[in-house]
């Protein structure tokens, strides 16, 4: 704090080496789990702002902005923070708990690098808003972003557990296991905490009204009427 | 309690399980404070479990906490149940084959593989919350339940198997004779030797190329054995969830089976 241009500096390479894989991100890293919730709150919060502001930025539809800029970094935090215990618990059987310090370093810095990839779209989707009115287009649009960022993501989290794989092939196997944990509870997690667009007909909530449900159910439902069942 | 955890931290590490730790050929897991833990992991899962229930009717029904109750006891009952039940039959059938292991060690082993079975479930228990608090759909819940009950047992006996997959090799080690010991030695590296190391790996990885074993034989067909009976447990000491329409007792009619019923739940999930 004594010579706050130099933190920046050093934040700023850290978000560098984040995206480079820098092995230093891994161990013992240049960022510490300060920065990096920092860095998910801040990046998050910008994507999310840009997300919410579909309707516009004046009167009841500045809050939309507010609530989604502040519902990215929880749907992140969240997700992580319940998909975690059983992820820890099948590692240590699998004989990986000695490891464990640099999984979990490697799944946060991935959180991180998510959010940063997000804010980057931010551009792309403020263009899109301006060119479109469309609620379902902006939508698609949006889980694009969304999807895009995700796999980026992972892919990310597959080079920084490569030296971790190289040590215990199992750990392939935990990578594998913790994408699908945390997908399945980040889709319905998703789909809890909406609206993030906030459509044009409805008045401003942070949660929408009877949104409470299942994403799969729903899912479940779309294909049987699809199907004709 | 701490000293307990640590214990079963112990085992799900794998350091109670090391070949090192087999030496004797028998297994030292303590039995008593391994027990208490397990219930208390089974028992938070059945709160877990229960919290459809009351998140459902939102907290004011009586029923839905007698529902969270019954569920908190019943989990772990449905685990040492399913285990007293298989338990006279492995005994008969490892004596019969003639197996070396003690029914001591047996028992001790079939706790520890309760606390992984346990320990699994109860980690996934905030999963179960979150989906309690936000889905409305029975069939939904009850299927997701059936999953990681599922998950849960395929690791814990996949644990059984390979810690007795070790005792068997330690075994084997004991009983060669001295003599045969030294000539191996002198022949090759043995091979043995490595085997009673400190290896630090975890309670799943496989140690060495075992020979054909008549006890494991009887420990893999006792694995399905233990499937089937565990499921049909869970069926019979129903309700877990609580169905939305019905009032809470503390068990139900005698009535079709698990099978049944999962078969069933996939299709009204599909709305059929």
């Amino acid at each position: 704090m004594d010579n706050p241009p130099r933190t920046m500096k050093a934040r700023l390479i850290g978000i560098d080496d984040l995206l480079r894989a820098r092995p230093r991100v891994v161990v013992g890293s240049a960022l510490g789990p300060r920065q990096i919730i920092l860095i998910m709150i801040a990046f998050g919060f910008v994507y999310g702002a840009v997300m919410g502001s579909f309707g516009g930025v004046t009167g009841e539809r500045f809050w939309q902005v507010v609530y989604s800029a502040t519902k990215v970094p929880l749907l992140l935090t969240l997700t992580f923070a319940i998909s975690l215990p059983s992820f820890f618990i099948i590692n240590t059987i699998l004989g990986l708990r000695d490891d464990f310090a640099k999984a979990l370093r490697a799944l946060v810095a991935t959180q991180a690098a998510l959010t940063v990839v997000l804010a980057s779209f931010a551009p792309f989707t403020a263009l899109w808003y301006a060119s479109s009115s469309d609620y379902q287009s902006a939508l698609l649009f949006n889980t694009l972003m969304f999807g895009s960022a995700s796999i980026t993501a992972q892919l990310l989290l597959l080079r920084l557990y490569r030296p971790l794989i190289a040590r215990n092939p199992r750990h392939r196997v935990m990578v594998r296991l913790w994408l699908v944990i945390y997908a399945f509870v980040g889709i319905q997690m998703g789909w809890v905490l909406r609206p993030f667009i906030g459509s044009p007909d409805v008045a401003t909530t942070f949660f929408r009204q009877g949104a409470w449900g299942n994403a799969y159910v729903e899912v479940a439902h779309i294909i049987m009427r699809v199907l004709g069942w | 309690m701490i000293k307990w955890f640590k214990q079963l931290d112990g085992i799900l590490r794998g350091d109670a399980t090391r070949m090192s730790a087999l030496k004797e050929g028998r297994i030292e897991t303590p039995i008593g404070g391994i027990s208490v833990v397990t219930v208390f992991l089974g028992a938070t899962y059945g709160i877990c479990m229960g919290a459809y229930a009351v998140i459902r009717t939102g907290g004011a029904d009586h029923d839905a906490y007698m529902q969270m109750l019954a569920s908190a006891v019943k989990l772990p009952l449905l685990f040492f149940l399913t285990l007293l039940v298989t338990l006279p039959s492995l005994y008969v059938f490892n004596a019969l084959v003639g197996s070396r292991l003690s029914v001591v060690s047996v028992i001790r082993l079939l706790i520890a593989m309760l606390g992984v079975m346990l320990s699994v479930l109860a980690a996934f228990g905030p999963i179960i919350v979150f989906f309690s608090v936000s889905t409305e759909s029975y069939p939904f819940m009850k299927l997701l339940n059936v999953l990681i009950a599922a998950m849960a047992g395929v690791l814990g006996l996949a644990f059984l198997l390979k810690t007795l997959h070790r005792l068997v090799l330690v075994q084997e080690v004991i009983d060669t004779p001295q003599q045969f010991l030294e000539a191996v030695d002198e022949d090759q590296d043995v091979e043995d030797d490595e085997l009673l190391t400190d290896n630090p790996a975890g309670v799943l990885d496989p140690v060495g190329e075992g020979t054909s074993n008549r006890a494991r034989s009887v420990f893999r067909v006792w694995v399905v054995v233990f499937s089937l009976v565990g499921a049909q447990m869970s069926w019979v000491l129903r309700p877990f969830i609580g169905k939305p329409d019905m009032p809470f007792t503390w068990f139900r009619e005698r009535d079709s089976n698990f099978f049944i019923d999962v078969l069933d739940a996939i299709a009204k999930l599909f709305g059929a």
